[in-house]
């Protein structure tokens, strides 16, 4: 027998509860009497319960027979069958490395699960499933329980949120389309509602956690050559946390200090003029229950300066970007962009032109046609007035935007992604766009030639903008569970943090299996590249709250099979009857005893 | 104003009853009780040796023709009777309620006074409690009654009673052997009331043994279930689950307790009789009292 609403059973913990009546009502009336002295013997011997002797009618059996039906009956009692094709879908995802005293949720969970395909009949199969990267079979057919078992021992959490889908309805998908008796997901989500086919199995407690969310190594300007660091550290827990932070280079530790973060708060920590290493590595000792988000990895923007290559029919007006200090300029006509190949440049400027599709680098488009992939061109306008702006953004720093006055604009429309950096009445006039790590720059107006302090307002803008690029491209870091923003070649052999040798994809030349987090090598023609791959979720790390799998299963509805026979309502019957035969044996009637006569206690002797 | 029972038909059956001793008195008048002194009643009592200066008309002739010796014949002397009637005023006479037990157990001992006071005899009440026991002066004639009525009603019953110690109190101011009728209704340990009947009985005085029960006390109306009996002398509060079986074996246990007062009354040449309040008062004293000997 099974309780398909099992936390109704904590109501069995009110059944003491029904005492309460019976010890009030065990206060004895006080009744006057000539002499006690004949009826000492019948009175019960004094106990050293404060209580005393608690007298228990057998209505009260009754009414507590009574009561646990009912509590029981809220239970949803059912009798279940044992199942023989059932699924055990894992929850993989970085908060199951969380330590639930010396096991972490991941290992109970295995256990847990150990146990369900233990219990199985020898002829029952069971599938395997993983949650993260995304809802996965590990084997494509249905395992015998020994075989189950011995795949189950040799999972592993990944350093990876768990996808975002609707854990209900997906699992009853699963349970339709594969006619599964049962389906189990192991997590540490609380499960809400229930299901006659799916049943959530929940570890872990509620915890504390520190973890750092964001790191990069940088230079302060391109043409800086000190490297800086900026790290958050946000504090899950109801305490303060009080810390240690090391910044590691190499392996080597460079910096430490000690914070404390208040409960709930971000903290922010820079380290400057940080010698250059191939990658570097944030740690804090934390000794929270998840150890993966207090260890984060950078690697240094490769080198110092801004190598810009620019697309345009007017080369000379470009060419006044060599005066600022640290630009390396290339310029090339539009023809000769499309027919030749390029090295990779840190931001390619397309000046009145653009490519046909979205270049694989930070790009700025000025003026571009109107076959544009980023954005459409309104009618042209002059010397418009600047009506609104984002405040604070990177590039509207500093900007006086009541001088800002360009000669020639015309107004842009952005698509469905990009925003509005710059306004005119007639539509923006700088949108912003980024996508697949890459920033990309539309502006309806042309900030070249760079004059100066001849044209403030605009030079300023255009040192924003550069400066915006700049800050888009600290490092090769990336996101776990996304491909590197690197195309290997053929061939290449990338290292994971765990030693484990991978090989990207033919076809795309992208490495995507990045789920442990840490430092993934290359080795492309004797040179060693690092690339810093850091597990970043807003929630996961989060081990206070885990949302709640609503489960909306229907009875009935997942599998043609009778799986379950509600017993709830004949443990109601059963209620009813009693509530009648208590009715009968103790009616309403009489169980309002008469009330003894006041004794007549009156001082006058009087003679009739 | 007399109390309800006392009609004058009660009143006219009253004169005519005379309390029973069983010993001799000591009284001051010449009265209808015998007395342990020769006197002038009309009963031989015995002979003595004529001494010069004995009234010659108590020579026996019929002695002194066959024997020739003077002899005069002695007779017992007949005196007025002293009544002692011990009231018991502790808490329990005022269960149910005083109109329902210590009311009729005055009456009764009203009742008792009027036959001693038509008689021409001595009659002294004694309330008898633990913290405030009184006694009334000694009443003769029929005109006193409204001087017992006004000692009834100036005591108000409560408190507890320890029956031997009262008594003794009390008897330290007697002086003359007489009647003495316990008015209680002895809901009290045997060795109590043996004790304080055995005071009684110290004191050579012919004792009479009433004892007085409400009906609510021989036959508990209480309610089911679990309940706490204020013993209504010493405050204690007894919890018991009452029940139709736990009011069966206390009507048994208090008839053992009656029967073992009345045995020890029997032995200890007491007179004893039961008066429960429901009864009617002049059936009792007219009918039940003088069947028992307490009347002649």
């Amino acid at each position: 027998m099974e309780f398909l609403n099992p936390a109704a059973l904590y109501a069995l913990a009110l059944l003491p509860l029904l005492l309460v009546p019976y010890l009030i009502r065990r206060r004895p009336r006080r009744v006057p009497f000539s002499s006690v002295f004949l009826l000492r013997e019948f009175a019960p011997r004094p106990t050293a319960r404060p209580w005393g002797n608690l007298h228990l009618p057998p209505i009260f059996f009754l009414q507590l027979l009574l009561l646990a039906l009912l509590l029981s009956a809220l239970g949803e009692p059912s009798l279940s069958f044992r199942p023989v094709n059932i699924a055990l879908v894992l929850d993989n995802s970085a908060s199951m490395q969380a330590m639930e005293g010396d096991k972490s949720r991941f290992q109970h969970v295995q256990d847990e699960a150990d146990k369900i395909i233990g219990a199985l009949p020898p002829h029952a199969r069971a599938d395997l499933y993983l949650l993260a990267p995304r809802l996965t079979r590990l084997a494509e057919e249905p395992l015998t329980p020994g075989a189950a078992i011995a795949r189950l021992s040799a999972l592993k959490p990944l350093d990876l949120a768990e996808p975002a889908i609707d854990y209900g309805a997906e699992l009853e998908r699963l349970v339709r389309e594969r006619s599964y008796d049962r389906l189990h997901l192991f997590t540490d989500h609380p499960s809400e509602g229930q299901s006659e086919t799916v049943r959530v199995v929940s570890v872990g407690r509620p915890q504390g956690n520190l973890a750092i969310t964001s790191f990069q190594v940088s230079r302060r300007s391109w043409a800086a050559p000190e490297l800086e660091a900026r790290l958050s550290i946000r504090n899950f827990s109801a305490t303060d946390g009080k810390f240690k932070l090391v910044i590691k280079g190499f392996g080597k530790a460079l910096a430490s200090r000690a914070y404390t973060v208040p409960a709930g708060k971000d903290a922010e920590a820079s380290f400057e003029n940080l010698p250059v290493h191939a990658y570097y590595e944030a740690e804090i000792d934390a000794g929270d229950g998840l150890a993966l988000d207090n260890r984060r990895f950078a690697v240094p923007p490769p080198q110092s300066g801004l190598k810009i290559l620019a697309v345009s029919p007017h080369p000379e007006a470009l060419a006044s970007l060599r005066a600022i200090p640290g630009v390396e300029l290339q310029v090339v006509s539009p023809q000769a962009y499309e027919k030749e190949s390029f090295e990779p440049h840190a931001l390619e400027i397309f000046h009145y032109s653009a490519p046909a599709a979205l270049p694989e680098s930070h790009a700025l488009f000025i003026l571009p046609p109107q076959q544009n992939p980023l954005v459409e061109i309104g009618a042209a306008s002059s010397r418009p007035i600047v009506s609104g702006w984002r405040e604070p953004h990177p590039l509207t720093r500093y900007i006086n935007f009541a001088l800002f006055r360009p000669a020639y604009a015309r107004p842009l429309k952005p698509g469905s992604f990009g925003e509005a950096i710059i306004q005119i009445p007639d539509g923006p006039l700088a949108v912003a766009v980024e996508r697949k790590n890459f920033r990309y720059l539309a502006l309806g107006f042309d900030p070249f030639p760079f004059l100066g302090q001849q044209n403030l307002p605009v030079s300023i803008f255009t040192l924003n903008v550069l400066e915006w690029f700049h800050h888009a491209r600290a490092g090769d870091t990336g996101t776990t569970g996304e491909p590197l923003a690197t195309k290997f070649r053929a061939g290449e052999i990338v290292l994971a943090p765990d030693g484990e040798k991978i090989a990207p994809e033919k076809n795309s030349g992208l490495l995507s299996r990045t789920y442990a987090q840490g430092i993934y090598r290359s080795t492309a023609g004797g040179a060693e590249k690092f690339f810093a791959v850091n597990f970043s979720d807003e929630k996961e790390p989060d081990l206070r709250r885990p949302s709640a799998i609503q489960l909306r299963g229907k009875p009935g509805a997942a599998t043609g099979r009778a799986f379950y026979a509600s017993i709830w309502p004949y443990l109601l019957l059963a209620a009813l009857a009693l509530l009648l035969l208590e009715w009968f044996l103790n009616p309403a009637s009489t169980r309002k005893q008469p009330a003894t006569e006041p004794v007549k206690q009156s001082d006058d002797f009087r003679w009739a | 104003m007399l109390p309800a029972p006392f009609t004058s038909d009660f009143l006219n059956r009253l004169e005519v009853l005379r309390l029973r001793t069983r010993k001799n008195v000591l009284g001051n008048h010449p009265g209808a009780y015998s007395s342990p002194r020769r006197g002038t009643s009309l009963e031989f009592a015995d002979y003595r040796k004529y001494s010069p200066g004995d009234d010659l008309r108590y020579l026996d002739w019929g002695i002194f023709a066959r024997t020739d010796r003077l002899y005069v014949r002695l007779f017992h002397e007949e005196v007025d009777l002293f009544a002692y009637i011990f009231i018991d005023a502790s808490g329990s006479m005022a269960f149910p309620s005083r109109e329902e037990k210590f009311v009729p157990a005055s009456n009764l001992a009203l009742a008792l006074s009027y036959v001693v006071l038509a008689n021409h005899d001595h009659v002294r009440l004694h309330s008898l409690k633990d913290d405030n026991a009184t006694a009334s002066p000694f009443y003769r004639g029929r005109q006193r009654m409204r001087d017992l009525i006004r000692f009834f009603s100036s005591v108000t019953p409560g408190g507890s009673l320890e029956p031997a110690p009262c008594l003794g109190h009390h008897l330290k101011h007697i002086r003359r052997p007489g009647k003495a009728i316990l008015i209680s209704d002895f809901l009290a340990p045997a060795a109590a009331y043996q004790q304080g009947l055995n005071v009684l009985r110290a004191f050579n005085l012919d004792i009479s043994v009433l004892q007085v029960l409400s009906r609510q006390e021989i036959e508990p109306a209480l309610p089911r279930g679990e309940l706490g009996l204020i013993d209504s002398e010493s405050r204690e509060e007894l919890r018991l689950q009452w029940s139709a079986s736990l009011s069966r074996e206390y009507r048994e246990k208090l008839e053992r307790h009656n029967r073992e007062l009345k045995s020890f009354c029997h032995q200890s040449g007491i007179h004893y009789s039961l008066y429960v309040t429901d009864e009617d008062l002049s059936q009792f004293v007219l009918k039940t009292l003088p069947a028992t000997g307490l009347f002649r």
